[in-house]
């Protein structure tokens, strides 16, 4: 039998701004049988997405296939004029966020039914109607309504499904899947692979899926390949290579991800430990003035009856949102508790109103250590400094014209505790606190990694020694192995400065590793709250059980 | 929709006038419409009578408040030197301006789109490099100079197009056109394409970068895979969204070409409006210069509305409410 697909020992080279090469990929072979589904894992930068954009001559100007060969059932795509004509045709590709797939100036309908009537010869009603019988197919309720909308009037999950549904139209032999579901929640996550499964197993359709989350190739693939910096580290039958992978890499890849079943006390990934005069002196400038903090146990932080309602539109008919429904809970000093929820549950919200940035529904009392949280008061500064937040988005958190030093201590200096001689060397021995290295100071945020950038923003929210600090999904935006080095120095940090976190997660499994209480929040309301382990092990409420059922298992393959 | 037009004919009413306000104390600063009426043998009785009989020997305040209440029946007042209503004045001179903007305007997007919408996507192409050198120069060439240098390549050598003058004109609506005579369009060619040169260079760069732009997009790449032909991902995938900016910067273009092309005007001899508002300011015609700038702030205030509409038409993301 022909093979769906046949990569032969692929090099694929970017040239750099210098002048100089870089290999993307290298000497990378695959070989795909028809109806098969493939998983590509590996940490971000090892050249996964490469592979799927060089399938359909889809790479930047500045990449070129140095060596190798492309086949889908025998025809050599290699060459760019070759492979114009299969893509949409022989070969669909979903994009990694569905939310920028979708064009957003046109509607749906058109932009369904441009690929109909170019792939299939349909024309009018009877694209309109195999427009329609697509979108069923993919699962979309009220398909024929949905024609007329814009990609941003729907979900992440619906617009997704719009893509596979676009993808699928001319029975293509072949699907690339590109981190399908990494920008969906985890219910809605495993409806929608669930589909594209479906999709394809009936159609016969073979699926290339490029991922990181080891989750969803156990629950998807036939086969899965381990890809290293360009190159394939190990390949085999899923069940056999997740269970007793071979290659090094492979395992620490699987020592990264957090498990659900019991808590680590680190994770096992080899880390930088170096113990230096500067990370000495950082530590014990954030050990200073701890003595004043609550003694731990005490409630530190305590919320009760907070709502927050966003006004409808005006005249728009609609409802006004409620993001948050008298939600009430306690902070005792020295905890970390999680927030677990899917996104527009509300989890946010809860640390915008306790950090100040919004202003919660009247009736709202936020204490904390017996003092009120109200915007206006006069001791708001103070308190800010005692109150700190970690952002989910470190590519974003970063001011990008500010090094990382200034990023780190410039609102220290201007609340004045510390002076503007001395923000150098703290900023240094912050780095080293959080591992990185102390001459990394002057460098601008776009010269670290995703994973460096939220070190630094972890440092910056430590320069003030809060008393407690809001943790918004601090590792969603960053690759498991990261996520794990990322979170070995937040227990680390938490054991040595005894720190109180709020840590929002949409993840149960790094709530799991992480909290010692957790809160369960649905549209806005906490649906079920307790120990860490009792909750996530024990569920009483449905909805935690349903979250927990969601959420792409190894264990089960 | 409708609220948002309401609220901002509201708005536009203040800004009416204040800006009514700044002109004519402005006006009242700057120039003495007595001194440059009278006649070198006026005697200072003469002069008297000449401020009477304008109104100007009231107080600015009871002035000002006088020549609102005119306004507000319709009355802009008569132009000191034409002794004629400023109206006709400005209405007579308008058509030569609209029509010559126009077709520069035109010759401008028609150019500049898809050069720019070209250059964007053939970024290594040696042409490319070339346009973007020669926005910059366009761009950035004194425009008196270059009205002087057609001239000399147009009607002095190449003995083509004439230098200056409307042409023949067709009465249309109660004014005079040149649009529709082959005399007028060739007299209109040189001054309207001294315009469009800085027309084309701003809206091949403003194309182009905006092109460069989107082509990254993740909505670019995923149309590339769906294999729609080319000429789809460029008209409808590509142009519906590099179209607000270009939107903003003719609609600004277009007003302010309209109000201020008064140098090319001069150079060509173009009857326009900004000729007469040059004149005016030049003899101190007081009532000319007030009602000109209450008309070009009206039409700002229109083309904006129009840009503001147009947004919401291009991207249903943006609502007013």
């Amino acid at each position: 039998m022909t093979p769906l697909l046949q990569i032969d020992d692929l090099t694929i080279a970017y040239r750099l701004a210098d002048g100089s090469g870089f290999q993307a990929i290298r000497d990378y072979s695959l070989t795909m049988a028809p109806g098969e589904i493939v998983g590509i894992v590996g940490q971000s930068g090892a050249g996964k997405s490469t592979i799927g954009k060089a399938v359909l001559g889809l790479m930047g100007e500045n990449a070129t296939i140095e060596a190798g060969r492309i086949r889908l059932s025998g025809h050599d795509i290699t060459r760019a004029r070759d492979v114009e004509a299969i893509r949409g045709r022989k070969v669909g590709y979903i994009y990694q966020n569905p939310m920028t797939a979708l064009n957003p100036v046109l509607t749906i309908g058109e932009q369904l039914l441009e690929s109909i009537v170019t792939h299939t010869g349909r024309r009018g009603a009877a694209a309109r109607a195999y427009a329609v019988e697509l979108l069923e197919q993919a699962e979309v309720p009220q398909a024929a309504e949905r024609l007329s909308k814009y990609p941003h009037q729907l979900s992440g999950g619906l617009c997704q499904r719009i893509v596979f549904a676009i993808a699928i139209c001319a029975r293509p032999a072949l699907l690339i899947a590109d981190e399908p579901t990494t920008a969906l929640d985890v219910t809605v996550q495993k409806a929608v692979l669930a589909t594209l499964e479906r999709m394809a197993r009936k159609e016969g359709i073979g699926i290339l899926l490029i991922t990181h989350d080891m989750g969803v190739v156990a629950q998807m693939c036939d086969r899965v390949q381990v890809l290293r910096r360009g190159e394939l580290v190990e390949e085999g039958a899923t069940r056999q290579l997740l269970l007793h992978p071979a290659a090094a890499y492979t395992r620490q890849l699987m020592a990264a991800i957090p498990p659900m079943d019991r808590r680590l006390d680190r994770f096992d990934v080899i880390e930088r430990q170096a113990d230096s005069p500067g990370r000495e002196r950082g530590i014990a400038y954030l050990r200073t003035a701890r003595d004043g903090f609550a003694p731990s146990g005490s409630a530190l932080l305590s919320v009760r009856g907070l709502s927050k309602t966003y006004p409808a539109p005006p005249r728009s008919g609609q409802d006004a949102f409620v993001a948050l429904k008298d939600v009430s809970f306690d902070v005792r000093a020295g905890e970390v508790l999680g927030i677990v929820g899917e996104s527009g549950s509300g989890k946010s919200t809860i640390g915008r109103c306790i950090l100040g940035l919004q202003q919660p529904d009247a009736g709202a009392a936020i204490t904390f250590r017996g003092r009120s949280l109200q915007p206006g008061r006069r001791d708001r500064a103070a308190l800010a400094r005692s109150l700190q937040c970690i952002f989910q988005d470190p590519y974003s958190s970063l001011n990008p014209r500010m090094s990382a030093a200034v990023n780190m201590t410039y609102a220290l200096v201007a609340h004045g505790l510390v002076a503007a001689r001395d923000a150098r060397r703290l900023a240094g021995d912050l780095l080293e606190v959080v591992q990185l290295p102390r001459d990394a100071a002057g460098k601008m945020p776009h010269a670290f990694s995703g994973g460096e950038r939220q070190r630094i923003g972890i440092a910056r929210a430590l320069a003030f020694r809060p008393e407690l600090i809001f943790c918004d999904e601090p590792t969603s935006a960053l690759d498991v192995t990261v996520q794990a080095e990322v979170l070995n120095l937040m227990k680390d940090l938490r054991e040595m400065l005894g720190l109180t976190l709020v840590f929002v997660s949409h993840d149960l499994a790094v709530v799991r590793q992480m909290c010692d209480r957790v809160l369960v929040m649905s549209k806005g309301e906490i649906v079920e709250a307790g120990a860490a382990d009792e909750v996530l092990l024990r569920p009483r409420h449905a909805y935690t059980r349903d979250l927990l059922a969601s959420m792409p298992r190894m264990a089960e393959t | 929709m409708a609220s948002f037009i309401i609220r901002r004919i509201g708005q536009s009413a203040v800004l009416l006038f204040i800006m009514s306000l700044l002109v004519f104390v402005g006006m009242y600063m700057v120039s003495d419409p007595v001194a440059v009426l009278a006649g070198d043998d006026f005697t200072a009785a003469d002069r008297e009578a000449l401020a009477r009989s304008l109104g100007l020997d009231r107080p600015l305040p009871l002035q000002y408040l006088a020549f609102l209440g005119n306004v507000l029946t319709g009355d802009f007042g008569q132009s000191y030197v034409y002794n004629r209503p400023v109206l006709d004045l400005i209405f007579e001179r308008l058509p030569a301006t609209l029509e010559m903007v126009c077709l520069a305007m035109v010759l401008g997007v028609a150019i500049g789109i898809p050069l720019g919408i070209w250059s964007g996507l053939n970024r290594r192409h040696p042409a490319t490099r070339a346009v973007s050198f020669a926005t910059t120069v366009g761009y950035s060439i004194p425009n008196f100079w270059q009205a002087l240098l057609l001239i000399l390549v147009f009607s002095v050598w190449l003995r083509w197009l004439p230098a200056s003058g409307r042409g023949d004109t067709v009465p249309l609506l109660g004014a005079g056109w040149s649009f529709l005579t082959i005399d007028g369009l060739r007299h209109m060619l040189l001054p309207a394409a001294n315009l469009a040169v800085a027309i084309v260079c701003m809206q091949t760069r403003l194309t182009r970068s905006g092109t460069e732009e989107v082509m990254f997009q993740d909505y670019m790449m995923f149309a590339r895979s769906k294999g729609i032909p080319r000429w789809r991902l460029v008209n409808r995938h590509l142009l519906r969204n590099i179209l607000i900016p270009i939107v903003t910067i003719t609609g600004l273009e277009l007003g302010a070409l309209i109000a201020f092309s008064t140098v090319t005007e001069t150079v060509f001899s173009w009857p326009g409006i900004g000729k007469l508002l040059l004149d005016s300011i030049y003899r101190s015609d007081r009532p000319v210069v007030v009602a000109y700038m209450i008309l070009i702030t009206v039409m700002f205030v229109a083309i904006n509305l129009v840009v503001d509409i147009l947004y919401a038409l291009l991207d249903p993301r943006i609502r007013y409410s």
